[in-house]
């Protein structure tokens, strides 16, 4: 839910990155982080493993400055991964004004990542959320590995609703702001 | 567990809101002695805060705050449990009382040693109850606001989300 603080003159938006475990969410924040003004966000937050897996969430606030007098925040956040943290998942999720899912498009994670989707749209829709109209947006990260599978086919089993995806290599920066740029507008449109 | 109205997409919060906010807040933190406090939604942004010095690590404890809660009812879930109303961080220098308001809202305050545990919880369930019925109005109020100025903005803002998200970002090291 989107929170507007005329008193405050500030507007904050909630963006979640879900998707299947080391499908590269937490690399999208850190590259984010290294790549945007010191002036215009906060520390990264990561709670993690000892094995620098997600456990609980990564948090990056994002300050895009003033517009029209209101100071613009984005709480970006991700996910853990992986399967045993579903419950985790429903918890971070709660409040999000618009979600990135981030797939793996290597060949044999392709069940994984339909997997995490089927779950997002089941814990959206348990928050009566109308999955269908929801502010996503998909990233197909690590394409640039020789097992990714090409975009027809991730579209033909990832992407039957049709949003906008992007191709990506998280880890060279490929696709991580054109990302971030489509599900902050679905964002804002919403306002 | 309570779950945000799908029907609302936002909350809008205005100076008269905020004022009576803050002076809620302000009571309760004279009564406790408390040195923070503030009220955030369930997603972790801070609707409002007052305190005796300026704190810009609240961003980011807001964010655990609300995600330890939201964690805290799955796992009353799981037990079966109506929910947890409360959460408590005891630390050698300051304490951390959290009290949920309507189960959509958290009141957070945080206090040291000086102030007593009792009195805060007390005090902050009674702050919560008239934190209740102000909320209660900015959310009715916040599905009929409509303001062609929130357009204006959300224009403006798509066009500084060009600006600084750009597909190699921007950072101030180069």
């Amino acid at each position: 839910m989107a929170l507007i603080n005329v008193a405050a003159r500030e507007i904050h938006g909630k963006i979640v990155y879900y998707g299947p475990g080391l499908s590269g969410k937490t690399t999208n924040l850190q590259y984010i982080h290294s790549r945007i003004p010191s002036n215009t966000k906060g520390e990264l937050l990561s709670i993690e493993t000892e094995t620098e897996r997600t456990l609980f969430f990564d948090f990056l606030p994002i300050d895009l400055g003033k517009v029209h007098g209101f100071t613009i925040r984005f709480h970006l956040y991700t996910v853990p991964g992986q399967v045993l943290y579903e419950r985790t998942r429903v918890a971070v999720l709660n409040g999000a004004d618009g979600v990135v899912f981030v797939a793996d498009a290597s060949r044999d994670r392709l069940p994984d990542n339909l997997q995490s989707l089927r779950e997002l749209a089941q814990n959206l829709t348990a928050q009566g959320k109308r999955f269908l109209d929801y502010p996503l947006v998909m990233q197909y990260n690590k394409m640039d590995l020789p097992q990714g599978l090409p975009t027809p086919v991730l579209d033909r089993y990832i992407n039957t609703v049709k949003v906008p995806r992007f191709e990506a290599s998280a880890i060279t920066g490929k696709g991580v702001f054109e990302t971030l740029r489509a599900i902050s507008k679905l964002v804002v449109n919403k306002l | 567990m309570p779950q945000f109205d799908p029907e609302i997409s936002r909350m809008v919060v205005v100076e008269e809101d905020q004022a009576q906010i803050s002076a809620c807040l302000q009571r309760l933190m004279a009564d406790s002695g408390a040195s923070y406090s503030m009220v955030i939604d369930r997603a972790g942004q801070i609707l409002a805060s007052e305190s005796d010095e300026v704190r810009p690590e609240m961003v980011h404890l807001g964010a655990l705050i609300a995600n330890t809660y939201a964690s805290t009812q799955e796992m009353a879930r799981i037990l079966k449990e109506d929910g947890f109303k409360t959460l408590f961080q005891e630390g050698m220098k300051e304490k951390i009382f959290t009290e949920t308001v309507r189960g959509r809202w958290l009141l957070v305050v945080i206090f040291d040693k000086q102030s007593q545990v009792g009195m805060v919880k007390v005090l902050a369930r009674r702050s919560s109850a008239v934190l209740a019925n102000i909320l209660d109005l900015v959310e009715r109020r916040s599905t009929e606001v409509n303001s062609p100025r929130f357009r204006q903005v959300g224009k403006a803002t798509i066009d500084t989300i060009d600006l600084l998200f750009k597909d190699d970002g921007c950072s101030d090291d180069e």
